[in-house]
């Protein structure tokens, strides 16, 4: 579904990222997981046309997305859940929720989509009236996600989802994605610093190190390697 | 004692009735500076090309035989808001997007060094521009409602109040395009796109709103809003190419007191603003009008210097 070859991407001269692939087939849940500063969040910004990649391509479906608008990204299907939440605090949460919706496939299934939020994420609606900016941050998050699910998106992108959160509600908000994701079979590209939490409920995982993949396989391969072992997982 | 409460209440009704166009006017410059922090010093040109937009209709494209001379001016006025609506979206199309939105959110300052230059330029070519082709007669939009008024009363000791009808007139279309533009901008999809697009516009392309889109709308209904505002102040003062001037720093001093980014505070900002003006004439000779709106203005800054509906959390 999402195809990534020799991303090279960065800022002014200096690149973040040096010929990234990554690969994310439909249905699976991909997470990609590295140090402080390995690209993570420049990747995601590539993905949605904040940042331009100076070589590299990236398809989405059928689509070169390098070719296609930033803002006409989320229309094709790709709702990013950006680092540090940014909703809109000025905007009321149910407002919040309606802009995740912009898209076509956001407006048609707008009825059902917000059933199925409101049921996973219920704090949402208890605090629909409520303006954002208001809420506590894991609330945010919530409602961060809950916008990204309203799009009606093909591919869900979260990064860093338990960022600045206390663990027990970082903890919850990983137990709902996991829910959400085993009641809608949606496809998710994860981007997180908690890496056992991330590989444990992903089906594939990549390590981004200094702008490169340092390593890729499937769950039990990855958790499996002594170098994660040792670096991330602390054992 | 009777006369100067008289004196009283005809300046607050005075000030109430020319604040709310003050107001509205404020409003205008609001959307583009105070929202989408745009720094537009064209905008009092804007205004005075309302103005002329409003004359014109009137004088010369038959809405004056159309609809006659008494209710034709406030016709040519609500004709002159989507005309100058357009205009403002090619002058950002073609000139303000090159220095404002997605090109230069990375940039120091955001553009706003190039915004000043820009938009300086602009007000220098429409207000000589404006001489050439309008001339420097003064001109005006007068409606026999200029001259006559409604009496209030006797309220009350046989005290009455004279509302001036056009300028009743006038704050009662301003209030109900305030009304509407609230609504729209609380209410509609696009005025909440607007909304988003202003609070964080790389969210918002991640919401699939064209930023840059959003910004040209907002630009182009607050030059629209501002021109309706310039034809309604035309119905009793008269204007020139050059008017904008005195009109644009009383603009930005009512966003400013406002709160920046805040519409509703854009109209109070300008309401106190006419208030001022109006009710200084009881003490202070006409000539210090102005003077004592910024000093007035200086002191609620000083002592609330984020406006009254402006926040004092920065901005994502």
């Amino acid at each position: 579904m999402l195809r990534i070859e020799g991303l090279t991407a960065g800022y002014s001269a200096i690149p973040v990222l040096n010929g990234v692939s990554i690969k994310v087939e439909e249905g699976q849940f991909v997470a990609i997981v590295g140090p402080n500063g390995a690209g993570k969040t420049t990747l995601f910004k590539t993905i949605s046309g904040i940042v331009r990649p100076s070589a590299g391509t990236i398809t989405f479906g059928d689509h070169d997305l390098l070719s296609i608008r930033p803002a006409q990204r989320a229309h094709l299907g790709i709702a990013h859940v950006p680092e540090g939440r940014q909703v809109f605090p000025s905007l009321t949460v149910m407002e919040n929720l309606e802009m995740g919706a912009m898209t076509e496939a956001g407006q048609r299934d707008w009825k059902h989509n917000i059933e199925r939020i409101f049921e996973w994420l219920p704090i949402l609606a208890e605090r629909r009236g409520q303006f954002a900016g208001t809420l506590s941050g894991g609330q945010q998050q919530m409602l961060a996600i809950g916008r990204g699910l309203a799009s009606s998106p093909k591919l869900l992108m979260l990064d860093e989802p338990s960022m600045g959160l206390a663990p027990t509600i970082a903890d919850f908000i990983f137990e709902r994605l996991i829910e959400i994701r085993r009641q809608s079979n949606l496809t998710i590209l994860l981007v997180e610093q908690r890496v056992a939490e991330a590989l444990e409920s992903a089906d594939h995982g990549y390590v981004l190190e200094a702008g490169r993949v340092a390593l890729e396989g499937n769950n039990q391969t990855l958790r499996a390697d002594d170098r994660i072992r040792k670096a991330y997982l602390g054992m | 004692m009777t006369q100067a409460l008289e004196g009283f209440l005809q300046a607050l009704s005075a000030g109430l009735l020319i604040g709310a166009v003050y107001g509205l006017m404020c409003v205008g410059l609001g959307l583009i500076f105070g929202v989408m922090r745009v720094i537009n010093f064209a905008q009092g040109d804007f205004m005075m090309l309302g103005m002329y937009a409003a004359f014109y209709f009137f004088t010369a494209l038959g809405v004056q035989a159309t609809f006659g001379n008494t209710f034709g001016p406030f016709v040519a006025i609500l004709l002159a808001g989507p005309v100058l609506a357009v205009f403002g979206y090619f002058i950002h199309l073609t000139l303000i997007s090159r220095v404002s939105g997605t090109r230069t959110s990375s940039l120091e300052g955001e553009g706003h060094y190039a915004q000043l230059i820009l938009t300086l330029g602009i007000a220098l070519i429409l207000q000589n521009g404006g001489l050439l082709v309008f001339g420097s007669v003064l001109a005006s939009i007068r409606t026999p409602l200029s001259s006559s008024a409604w009496e209030l009363g006797p309220l009350f000791y046989d005290v009455s109040v004279f509302i001036n009808k056009a300028r009743g007139i006038d704050a009662v279309i301003s209030l109900v395009t305030m009304l509407l533009l609230t609504l729209m901008i609380t209410r509609s999809r696009i005025g909440k796109s607007l909304r988003a697009a202003a609070d964080n516009p790389t969210a918002a392309t991640y919401m699939g709103i064209d930023v840059d889109r959003a910004h040209r709308i907002a630009f182009a209904i607050g030059t629209g809003i501002t021109a309706i505002a310039g034809g309604l102040l035309a119905t009793n003062y008269p204007f020139h190419p050059f008017v904008g001037i005195e009109y644009v720093i009383v603009m930005y001093a009512g966003v400013v007191l406002g709160g920046m980014g805040s519409i509703i505070g854009a109209f109070w900002g300008g309401m106190t603003i006419g208030l001022v003006q109006q009710m200084s004439t009881l003490i202070l000779p006409t000539q210090l009008q102005n003077a004592a709106i910024f000093v007035v203005f200086l002191l609620i800054i000083f002592f609330r210097p984020q406006g009254f509906f402006g926040r004092m959390v920065e901005r994502t």
